[in-house]
């Protein structure tokens, strides 16, 4: 978050300069890429820049505080990712298996490295493990540091459902972890 | 609302063996989680080991998380100047219009393509320039460069010395194609690079730059040919004035270790010593904005040496390039 500065650094990024805008693109860069690491395993560098593209697009037209501003740009990177998630669907001949991508991209065990190591990557994509509207989710208020009225929003669902379907994730999170934390005793720091 | 969770059951792949279900979480506790605000001690029974996987997943941005800043905030500004793509018609937000993934990502990489071939050729076409004040250029192939290939080719070239001349000729002919494909977009407005002073000065103004590249981009193709079109002097105080000021403002970041590309031998070569470049462009650059001049010392080396275009030269027009040029616009960890 970038606080009280933001209304000047949005407003100046507003004009043009490029500074205010690495402040904004330095602040939601990260999050943008771990979103897309839970949701679209395999494009996130892309879709993090077509977001970008429609941030810069929409910019000037933009009004809001800080949090309306995350949740605009978390808009428009669900926006990407469901695009892409269509375009995937279309192709599936061209798919590498979930799998292999899956592999490929993570530990041997996402879950171990995940506690072991706290490894960012690993704990991304043991949460895109998740069913992907629990993965969604979750990314959505963790990552995006969204509230349940704005993910509501985004992702076209009941505030009620929304805490549900966070609720599921959470306690699937905790399955998924769970035989790892036995099998290596205390999880203590 | 329990209809709208229905997952089809090929979506999840019980790909472990799953632990003991875990007690129902409260609201409170859940909504610290997901806020990242309870301490794995704190937990509930069965959630210490997701607390602490949640507060992996929003650990502190990773310095590779970070690696495009610069080629976004040029992106950025790009877009800034260039009141075709502000004023869209496309509404970003609008979810009335088609969004197709695949065209957006191909005019962003064109794009990005655009700037990062203006980025190499404002580094290494402008050192290649310098080979018209006598440093021994070491540069690609011989015969590429003299037909005025990118300067990325010359970036990762092995060790050849170029007629310097050529050389010249090469950056120029890089810089007028890297102009000329830029004029229908936003990178037309790039004349405020050290790489389009050096081009204007070589034209003799920024206005005859186009009629320049035109009739430079027939005649470099015939190697040597030239060296009547006043570029000389002109050209080679601009470009190494823009080598300078590239040197200069790369010490503090992710540049400082450009001491090993060809655009920096040649300027070492010029200076007289790679320790000598600071204090040479110090007393040279020619005009330069004292904006860039103010980083000074032992150029750094903690630069991430990670490089963010991936530039192909594309948009040459037809008449200048017998190929494609191939340009990769990363360039900091050039090996030879």
């Amino acid at each position: 978050m970038i606080g009280a500065s933001f209304p000047s650094v949005l407003a100046h990024a507003q004009r043009g300069d490029e500074q205010a805008f690495a402040i904004l693109w330095r602040d939601l860069q990260p999050a943008l890429l771990r979103y897309f690491r839970v949701a679209t395993p395999a494009v996130t560098e892309d879709l993090a820049a077509e977001t970008w593209l429609g941030v810069i697009q929409g910019l000037e037209r933009f009004k809001g505080d800080e949090r309306g501003f995350r949740s605009w740009v978390f808009t428009l990177a669900r926006h990407r990712a469901v695009d892409w998630q269509r375009w995937k669907a279309r192709r599936p001949a061209m798919l590498v298996p979930v799998e292999l991508l899956d592999d490929q991209a993570a530990p041997d065990d996402p879950a171990a490295a995940a506690l072991e190591a706290l490894s960012t990557r690993a704990a991304l994509t043991l949460i895109a493990e998740l069913p992907h509207d629990q993965a969604e989710v979750v990314a959505l208020r963790l990552i995006a540091g969204l509230d349940v009225a704005q993910v509501a929003r985004i992702v076209g669902k009941r505030p009620g459902t929304v805490r549900v379907i966070a609720h599921r994730g959470l306690r699937r999170l905790a399955q998924l972890a769970g035989p790892v934390v036995l099998a290596h005793g205390s999880v203590t720091r | 609302m329990s209809g709208e969770d229905a997952v089809p059951a090929e979506m999840h792949r019980p790909r472990r063996p799953l632990g003991p279900t875990p007690a129902v979480l409260d609201q409170d506790a859940a909504d610290r989680l997901l806020t990242g605000q309870l301490d794995p001690a704190d937990a509930p029974p069965g959630y210490a080991g997701v607390a602490r996987l949640l507060a992996a997943a929003t650990a502190p941005a990773s310095p590779d998380e970070l690696a495009g800043a610069a080629a976004a905030a040029a992106e950025f500004t790009a877009a800034m100047h260039s009141p075709h793509a502000l004023h869209s018609p496309h509404s970003p937000h609008s979810p009335l219009v088609p969004r197709s993934a695949p065209m957006p990502r191909k005019l962003l990489s064109l794009k990005a393509t655009a700037v990062a071939v203006v980025a190499v050729l404002s580094i290494g076409g402008v050192a290649a320039a310098t080979g018209l004040v006598s440093v021994q250029l070491v540069a690609g192939h011989a015969p590429t460069a003299s037909r005025g290939a990118s300067a990325a080719h010359a970036e990762r070239g092995t060790a050849v010395a170029v007629d310097s001349r050529s050389a010249g000729e090469a950056a120029l002919g890089g810089l007028c194609r890297a102009y000329l494909a830029g004029q229908g977009g936003q990178n037309g407005k790039r004349e405020d690079s050290p790489a389009f002073r050096a081009l204007a000065a070589a034209a003799g103004g920024a206005d005859k730059i186009a009629a320049f590249c035109q009739s430079t981009a027939s005649a470099t193709t015939a190697t040597g040919a030239k060296g009547q079109q006043g570029t000389g002097p002109d050209a080679t105080g601009a470009a190494l004035g823009g080598l300078c000021r590239a040197y200069l403002a790369g010490q503090g970041g992710q540049n400082g270790r450009r001491e090993d590309s060809p655009a920096f031998r040649a300027l070492a070569a010029a200076a007289g010593g790679a320790d000598k470049i600071a204090a040479y462009c110090r007393d040279t650059a020619p005009g330069g904005s004292a904006t860039h001049q103010q980083g000074q010392g032992a150029p750094s080396s903690t630069g991430s040496g990670q490089g963010q275009g991936q530039g192909q030269g594309q948009g040459s027009p037809p008449s200048t390039t017998p190929a494609q040029d191939q340009g990769q616009g990363g360039p900091p960890t050039t090996t030879g």
